[in-house]
């Protein structure tokens, strides 16, 4: 949490002037009930009403001074925390879009959204409450701690009483319940977890008949929540009155004592009503310290989360700018390519050699595991390779400056994902100076030219937030488009045709053909029938090529890829392949 | 400020309470009025309860309303008796009020507790009532509906309710109760004074009432934009490959600094405003202090009021003070309130699928001849999806489902389980329409097996035990044997007893898909809905799953949403879909020989090039 501060460094002088104005308001507020005490004592007791008026005057001065000083203070703590948090927000957003997946891949895209929202939002709060109860209450706690023993040094022991009584109480309460709010968020996240399951196995209950047995389950938790929630309640409840009585009780014993002491001096009389009230406002501020102190450890949770993002450091370099010139023509070269992630002892690429020229295809198949996508994930330097050499164009990915690179290298990943925006925006995500001519073209190849120009506006048509106003095909025919219009010189294909039926696939393949005359291919699949007519497949199993060579050789040579190939043909047809393979 | 503490111990629920009206925002008058009248008859049962409550309430307040009376009676007999002080009458009145304190905090501590019984069992009430109505809607219903928005009325409305409820009715009526005690007293004190004050306090409510009410409006406006910008960030993250694959950074940063700025501008007016109204009301306070001590000191000299009297006038004021805050900011939170409630309300009057005929007919010992007799079917009144579809299924028969993506092969299905009726033409089973039957006997005829390979969290054998609650350890694991699944399963820390859940990763998602096979191989019904589920499987799991699929369909009627060319093949018959309607049907060497939409898509697809 106190790490997150630096983040208040730029408006020190905001924050200064924020605790300069709390304390004038603190103090302006704390004259009140000693001029008051002072009226009584010297105005109406002594039957002096000019006095009187003139007090009340600098009564009403006061009154105003505290509420400028108030207003002052409000204007900063707000502006303060409104910039704190969009200066952080802005900081984890950066971070997040900055780092590759190799950084990010301990956390869930949920978590990292959560940290920039949720938790930027609870720390907000906590600076903005620390900004004025943390600062307010210590000052209001000395400042009447002060005036009260001004006032009245033969009372003070009182408010040590008071004082002694909020502290045990919160104590007690707090010691009792805080215990039991772990097992209370459990049991609430046990609601939303069957709630889940309620919902999104909706059918499959029904199909089974099991609405009665769920709502078992649900009730046997809907009832343990009740039971501890009245407990906690019970016990929470009874803060209530108790500050109640621990106030009201102060106070008695301030007029009790008070007026015991009217022997001694009659100024008591003013004076135990001012310090009941100085007493009242320490009590307060402890009260309102052990709020923050609740709330704090939450805050700092947060705060730690936050920074954990922060913190990541990236670990891959770019260089400002490429290094070496680039081959005009398309290529790309694996040397001896080794990955494993940071810190695993496993490789999950071993030894990867290949070389495509422009206008080849290379396709990557094998199990779940096997590697395929990793591979294609370090062309982009989405990973880092550990050792062995990538070379695009000729030029080591190391050497290339980040938007060379990335301006060379069409991905279409495995879902199609889009973004708030038209559908032409989408279309123009990687190509920003796309003519609309281009736009359409790279449409028609990937087959999305049709269905666009059936939608209300056509290529102006909106497209919602994460594309779900479009089915999974279209978006994943969009997503081929914006690769396409791009016109790069390598196309990466992650499993990128799984969500087109067959026969769009097939039509989409051969209007890519003559885009792809001048770039290198690189496809991962699953579909045997999608990769058959690659220049060269390549198959991996456990990160290790174990078969490249064209659809026929691997069916004559690689036992792996016949077994993939067999499960996927029915026998007959499986036969008819391997006749094929050796004819 | 005053000494008094009131009745909310807590200080910081009420600094949120502009938040959270914000949040809520705001409703019509009307609308507002509506929503209140339909949470009181939902909380009609505990009518008694709260009004005993509120009844306690009034109680305590009365206890303790006098008390700064007594204070300012004690200084009143010291002062009378001075310097020969009475103290013997002064204690009597310290013991009367510490009585009248203790007495107060328990009545007040009395009604808290019932209102907390009360609001922990309607809440309970609310979330059971909810679970019940998601059981009880039409699939139809949740077709429409994200389930994030029944999910959210389930955790974040229940929430709210729980945490406000007890506490909102406390205040309101320890509030309103502490007003008219205080107003009773201060006039018995000194009418002119208590004008005096009445007219200076109420000021400030009126100025903090506007000022919240413009401060609403922005909060209303940042949760808006907070909304935007929380799609801006959830969007962007997802994506945050692409952006990275499109070198988008700095134009993504750029969209999100401009949202961001937004907020940030918003933020500040909003807290500004609504930290205003501390201040104001702090200022207002003081205000009326100043005016009461230098009025009632002119009162005390003329003789009108004696010094106690004025002292415990004081006090008074500050009682007299907070109430009218604090009713101010309750209101806030109920509005809040009611719209959480109105939103389960408008959930559970959702209509509910039609009751099933009374009495049903039941099918028993079922073939599995099913008869889909000249069905029509639409999702949206004019757009037709199936048209006049009759078809025969005899029993054992394989039923392949084919056609392109989005074809709506899963409408059949649909119609086949009930989760939708047709709109005219029924089906039957063994010749009995299953809208003459139960849904729930229809449904268990059916073994279904989806590519959503839903698990609910608890051990593996509870969920192989899903369909059938009946079967014994035994019959589970010869069902997991036979399913290619049981080694799976041994391999696992606690074997069956190991605990799985929809996104646990202890298991793949082929094995995920063999357990729910497995689950229906334990459930054994007479006939089964299958979707052929190809992605992400590697190809030994696949095989594994392919053969279990055949064990259970073998012998039984069954219906295949189908990819595997094999599949398709060797079925008895193929219904082909596209763009919603069957448009063709028979067996695979019939279909190829009309040449029709299924031979187009089947050369394109697995005919060589």
């Amino acid at each position: 949490m106190l790490k997150l501060f630096r983040y208040l460094k730029p408006y020190w002088w905001q924050v200064g002037l924020l605790i300069l104005a709390t304390g004038g308001q603190t103090f302006a507020t704390l004259q009140i009930p000693a001029l008051m005490a002072d009226i009584i004592n010297n105005g109406i007791v002594k039957e002096n009403t000019d006095y009187i008026w003139q007090q009340g005057l600098i009564m009403l001065g006061v009154a105003v001074i505290s509420a400028g000083c108030a207003l002052v203070s409000s204007y900063f703590s707000a502006r303060v925390g409104a910039n704190f948090s969009r200066d952080v927000r802005a900081d984890i957003y950066r971070q997040v879009l900055n780092l590759n997946l190799a950084d990010t891949k301990d956390y869930s895209t949920a978590s990292l959204i959560t940290r920039t929202t949720n938790d930027v939002n609870q720390v907000q709060q906590m600076i903005m409450m620390m900004l004025s109860v943390m600062l307010l209450a210590p000052m209001f706690c000395i400042f009447a701690l002060v005036m009260a023993v001004q006032t009245a040094p033969d009372m003070s022991w009182i408010i040590a009483i008071g004082v002694a009584g909020i502290i045990i109480s919160a104590i007690v309460i707090l010691g009792i319940t805080m215990p039991k709010f772990k097992i209370f968020q459990k049991l609430i996240d046990k609601i939303t977890l069957l709630t889940r399951e309620n919902l999104t196995g909706l059918k499959v209950i029904r199909a089974f008949d099991n609405e009665g047995l769920e709502k078992d389950k649900f009730d046997k938790t809907n009832n343990e929540l009740m039971r501890l929630n009245i407990f906690l309640d019970k016990i929470l409840k009874l803060e209530g009155p108790l500050v109640n009585i621990i106030f009201n009780g102060t106070t008695l014993l301030c007029s009790w004592v008070g007026i015991s002491l009217l022997n001694k001096d009659f100024t008591y009389l003013g004076d135990m009503s001012a310090f009941a009230q100085y007493v009242a406002y320490v009590m307060m501020s402890f009260l309102m310290l052990s709020i923050l102190f609740v709330m704090l450890p939450r805050a700092n949770v947060c705060a730690g989360r936050i920074r954990e993002v922060l913190n990541i450091k990236p670990k891959i370099c770019w260089k400002v700018e490429t290094e070496g010139v680039p081959d005009k023509q398309a290529s790309i070269e694996f040397r001896k390519v080794d990955f494993r992630y940071p810190g695993a002892g496993e490789k999950v690429l071993d030894d990867i050699s290949f070389k495509a020229q422009a206008g080849e295809s290379v396709a990557f198949i094998g199990s779940t595991g096997s590697g395929k996508s990793t591979l294609i994930n370090l062309v982009p330097r989405f990973y880092e390779a550990t050792s062995g050499e990538i070379l695009v164009n000729g030029i080591n990915v190391r050497n290339y400056a980040r938007d060379d690179l990335i301006r060379r290298i069409g991905v279409v990943p495995q879902k199609g994902v889009l973004f708030a925006g038209t559908v032409k925006s989408n279309i123009k995500f990687g190509a920003p100076k796309a003519t609309d001519a281009q736009v359409e073209e790279a449409a028609k190849i990937a087959q999305a030219d049709n269905f666009i120009r059936k939608l209300p506006d056509g290529y102006a048509a909106h497209i919602a937030q994460g594309g779900t106003n479009v089915s999974g095909g279209q978006k994943q025919r969009l997503s081929i488009a914006r690769a396409i219009c791009k016109n790069p010189d390598i196309f990466i294909f992650d499993d990128a045709f799984s969500a087109l039926d067959m026969k769009t696939d097939a039509r989409l393949r051969a209007a890519l053909k003559p885009v792809t005359d001048e770039a290198v291919t690189l496809i991962v699949a699953q579909r045997v029938s999608t990769i058959k007519d690659a220049d060269q497949i390549i198959v991996l199993n456990d990160g290790k090529i174990v078969g490249k060579g064209k659809h026929f050789d691997l069916l004559k040579k690689c036992k792996i890829y016949q077994a993939i190939v067999e499960s996927q043909l029915s026998e007959a047809e499986f036969k008819k392949e391997m006749r094929r393979a050796d004819g | 400020m005053g000494r008094n503490s009131g009745n909310s111990g807590v200080i910081g629920a009420r600094v949120q309470t502009p938040q959270k009206q914000g949040r809520k925002g705001q409703k019509q008058k009307g609308q507002a009025w509506v929503a209140f009248k339909r949470f009181l008859t939902s909380i009609k049962k505990y009518r008694g309860w709260i009004i005993f409550s509120i009844i306690l309430a009034i109680g305590s307040v009365a206890l303790s309303i006098m008390i700064p009376k007594f204070l300012g009676d004690m200084t009143n007999i010291a002062v009378n008796t001075y310097p020969e002080i009475d103290f013997g009458s002064i204690l009597g009145l310290v013991w009367l009020v510490l009585g009248l304190l203790v007495g107060s905090a328990a009545l007040n501590y009395a009604q808290a507790y019932i209102l907390t019984i009360v609001a922990a069992k309607y809440t309970r009430n609310l979330r059971e009532q909810i679970i019940d109505k998601i059981a009880r809607l039409p699939i139809a219903y949740f077709d429409k509906h994200k389930y994030g928005d029944t999910l959210s009325s389930m955790t974040n409305d229940v929430d709210i309710i729980a945490g406000s409820l007890s506490q909102e009715i406390t205040d309101i009526s320890l509030s309103l109760s502490t007003l008219v005690g205080a107003m009773v007293i201060m006039l018995s004190i000194s009418v002119p004074l208590s004008l005096v004050a009445f007219i200076v306090v109420p000021m400030s409510v009126v100025v903090v009432g506007k000022i919240m009410n413009h401060a609403q409006k922005f909060f209303e406006l940042r949760q808006n934009t907070l909304g935007v910008l929380n799609s801006v960030i959830e969007e962007d993250y997802a994506g945050q490959l692409i952006i990275k694959a499109n070198s988008h950074e700095r134009e993504s940063l750029t969209d999100f600094k401009q949202t961001n700025q937004k907020l940030t501008n918003i933020t500040r007016k909003a807290q500004f405003l609504s930290q205003l109204s501390m201040p104001i009301t702090a200022t207002f306070t003081n205000l009326s202090y100043i005016v009461v001590t230098v009025v009632g000191g002119m009162f005390t000299i003329q003789g009108q009021i004696t010094i106690g009297a004025l002292q415990a006038f004081i006090q008074y004021v500050s009682r007299f003070n907070r109430p009218i805050t604090e009713i101010a900011s309750a209101t806030a939170t109920i509005q809040g309130l009611l719209a959480s409630t109105e939103r389960i309300f408008q959930f559970l009057e959702q209509p509910e699928e039609a009751p099933d005929l009374e009495p049903a007919r039941v099918v028993d010992d079922v073939k599995g001849a099913v008869e889909f007799h000249n069905v029509d079917f639409s999702y949206l009144p004019d757009k037709p999806v199936i048209r006049d579809f009759s078809v025969k299924v005899i029993p054992g028969m394989k039923v392949a489902i084919v056609g392109p993506t989005g074809a709506g092969k899963t409408t059949l299905i649909n119609l086949l389980m009930r989760f939708y009726d047709p709109v005219s033409g029924y089906i039957t089973i063994d010749g009995v329409p299953t809208m003459e039957m139960k849904r729930s006997d229809v449904r268990r005829l059916f073994g279904m097996v989806l590519q959503d390979t839903w698990l609910f969290s608890g051990t593996v054998e509870d969920n192989l035990r899903y369909g059938c609650q009946s079967a014994s350890l035994e019959d589970i694991k010869r069902a997991a044997k036979m399913c290619n699944v049981h080694h799976v399963i041994e391999a696992l820390p606690n074997t069956y007893h190991s605990v799985i859940s929809e996104d646990s990763d202890n298991i793949s998602a082929g094995e995920k898909q063999l357990i729910t096979i497995a689950r229906a191989m334990v459930a054994n019904p007479p006939m089964m809905i299958l979707d052929e589920a190809t992605s992400n499987v590697d190809t030994r799991t696949e095989r594994l799953i392919q053969d279990s699929l055949e064990k259970l369909t073998h012998g039984r009627t069954s219906f295949v949403i189908a990819h595997r060319l094999s599949t398709i093949r060797n079925s008895d018959l193929i219904l082909v879909m596209r763009d919603g309607a069957v448009v063709e049907q028979g067996t695979h060497s019939e279909l190829l020989k009309a040449g029709g939409f299924y031979a187009e898509l089947y050369n394109s697809q697995f005919a060589e090039n």
